[in-house]
């Protein structure tokens, strides 16, 4: 039932019981009123007759017209007053007596008449104190019943107030509690979503207004977590999405840096590399002598060092030995195969199983093919060397969406660490022995496939192996830029 | 008679030692070492390849190549340089250069481009 037609039935109810309870007073005062009016005449009856027995008295004294015309006069309004109220006596005394007193007057009226005859004074005076008596009587049952009623509305006031106090109370208690406790549970939701708790949702009772209420309450609860949930994963992307960009920016950073210096350092290295050169030409046209062994031997020393660091320099400015610098279309399993051909010795040489999943129906992609070529050959020489003899290298390639290949090399060498995941991207971080890597093998990996609009991932667990992801998209629109 | 090889490179200690390699493996060569002699230098004596820097003080190594094709396009040009990024390389080839090599180089790879290189200025010529 609504709160509306709860309200309007308890209003109704207290009026209909203030209705009930004035007509009642009212049929009460009526019935007292009433009452009051037989009284006053009872009353009357009873004085009429003491004033015939007064007249009765002084005529028996002083034998006089007057005293008798009085008492015939005072009888004659007594008898006109128990007519009048015949039907109440009737109902008070019963009939009988209503008959025996209407003879008694009839008698007392007789002797009246025949007061000078002897005898009838005796009989006349006893007649006289029977109508005297039922006079009494007649006023004393009256006023009885007058004091019956006023205890009956008094009693029926009593239980009125009683009825209304214990109704009304539960009436009263059951609307607060109905309305108070659904307002309270409520309040005390709101509180726990305020301080950003969404566990439980309130419990719906009813049918009235408050459930509307509640129900409306928890579809807002259910918005507001969703919203909140939303929000949460914005900005959680977004504080990914700018870590993400940071390390970008220092990459790029650093390759820029490293860049400079390796053009730098390229002149002298050329003019060592020509000197020495110089030095073995001359040398080699030069006759036997002592030295010349030891001569050739340190200046090849000198060139193989030159050579390192030419490698170093080389690799950081991402030079390419191929001069297809334009884009092509082409497929990477094209590439993935091409790559693997280019290592097939290291391979055969370190038994390694290679596992090939390369989906048939990949989209080709648009991008510098060489620069792709350095990327696979850079990761998948990194598994090579990663892995023991006899390990197992596994290449699959994937379409992401139609928008993107996705290629995952994984193999089954010692993984990486977790804190130095973090930094096999950066230039001249290496994990393998001196002169053994120049650590840049990644990070150019990584400045190419980005530069290329694509992506590159490492999942590693310790003992277990290293994936590397790369996703280039089908068509890029930053191809080859520097 | 030897394949005319021209150096032009502001480094004068490796223009000078190449010129002495090159030479010593039968070439006939001279090394400029400033810019703005390079285009006199190749119109007194047209050689058959040029060896040439980028980047130089004066005059930018891009600038020489596009005038040296437009007086003589038969003659072929190595780009020789320690700066070499993708848009000098695109823009090198573009102009029609024969290679675009990175400093250092190996002295039988740098030979070998060069008689290539000789070879395909004298099919121009013919």
């Amino acid at each position: 039932m609504k709160i509306r037609d709860k309200l309007f039935l308890a209003f109704g109810f207290y009026i209909f019981l203030a209705v009930v309870l004035g007509f009642l007073a009212y049929k009460e005062l009526q019935a007292i009123a009433t009452r009051l009016v037989l009284v006053e005449t009872a009353n009357d009856i009873s004085n009429n007759f003491l004033e015939v027995r007064r007249h009765e008295k002084n005529f028996l004294l002083f034998r006089d017209k007057d005293s008798l015309q009085e008492l015939k006069k005072n009888l004659e309004k007594f008898k006109n007053n128990i007519n009048a109220i015949g039907l109440e006596i009737v109902k008070e005394m019963g009939d009988d007596d209503y008959r025996m007193i209407k003879e008694a007057i009839i008698g007392y009226e007789y002797l009246t008449d025949r007061i000078n005859e002897s005898g009838s004074i005796d009989n006349m005076r006893s007649m006289a104190r029977v109508i005297q008596s039922f006079a009494e009587n007649l006023s004393k049952k009256e006023m009885e019943k007058i004091s019956a009623l006023l205890t009956n509305s008094r009693l029926l006031f009593l239980y009125a107030i009683f009825i209304i106090l214990i109704v009304g109370g539960i009436i009263n208690m059951k609307l607060a509690v109905g309305i108070a406790r659904p307002l309270r549970l409520l309040e005390k939701r709101t509180r726990e979503i305020a301080a950003g708790s969404f566990t439980e949702h309130v419990e719906v009772k009813g049918k009235d207004e408050l459930t509307s209420l509640e129900v409306a309450f928890n579809e807002m609860e259910d918005r507001l977590r969703d919203a909140m949930q939303s929000l949460e994963l914005a900005v959680k992307r977004l504080h990914q999405k700018q870590a993400q960009l940071v390390e970008t920016e220092k990459l790029a950073t650093m390759g820029k840096f490293a860049a400079g210096v390796a053009h730098e350092i390229n002149n002298p290295l050329a003019i060592i590399n020509e000197k020495a050169g110089l030095m073995k030409d001359i040398l080699d046209m030069s006759e036997d002598s002592n030295y010349k062994e030891k001569f050739l031997g340190i200046i090849h020393s000198m060139l193989d060092n030159v050579n390192r660091c030419r490698t170093i320099t080389h690799r950081i400015l991402g030079f390419s030995r191929r001069m297809d610098i334009t884009s092509s279309s082409f497929s990477l399993n094209e590439t993935i195969n091409e790559v693997l051909e280019f290592l097939e010795r290291d391979i055969e040489y370190k038994n390694i199983h290679m596992g090939l999943q390369l989906a048939p129906d990949i989209p080709e992609i648009r991008s510098d093919k060489g620069q792709i070529q350095q990327v696979f050959l850079n990761i998948v020489k990194n598994a090579i060397d990663a892995v023991e003899a006899g390990g197992a290298i596994d290449i699959s390639t994937t379409v992401k969406a139609e928008q993107a290949v996705v290629v995952s090399i994984k193999d089954n060498g010692p993984g990486i660490p977790e804190d130095v995941i973090k930094q096999i991207f950066e230039p001249f971080f290496t994990t393998k022995a001196k002169g053994k890597g120049t650590g840049l093998g990644l990070s150019i990996t990584y400045g190419i496939t980005r530069n290329l609009g694509g992506n590159i991932f490492v999942k590693s667990e310790v003992g277990k192996g290293t994936t590397f992801i790369v996703e280039m998209p089908v068509n890029s629109n930053t191809l080859a830029g520097e | 008679m030897g394949t005319k090889v021209l150096i032009v490179d502001d480094e004068v200690e490796f223009a000078t030692t190449l010129c002495e390699r090159l030479g010593l493996r039968g070439y006939e060569t001279r090394a400029i070492c400033v810019a703005q002699d390079a285009l006199p230098a190749v119109k007194s004596d047209p050689p058959d390849v040029i060896l040439l820097d980028l980047k130089m003080p004066g005059k930018n190594g891009i600038e020489i190549l596009m005038t040296v094709k437009n007086f003589a396009p038969e003659i072929e040009v190595i780009l020789l340089t320690g700066h070499m990024s993708l848009d000098n390389k695109l823009e090198g080839i573009k102009l029609d250069a024969f290679d675009c090599i990175l400093k250092p180089v190996d002295i039988k790879e740098l030979t070998g481009k060069i008689d290539k290189a000789a070879e395909k200025s004298k099919l121009n010529r013919e």
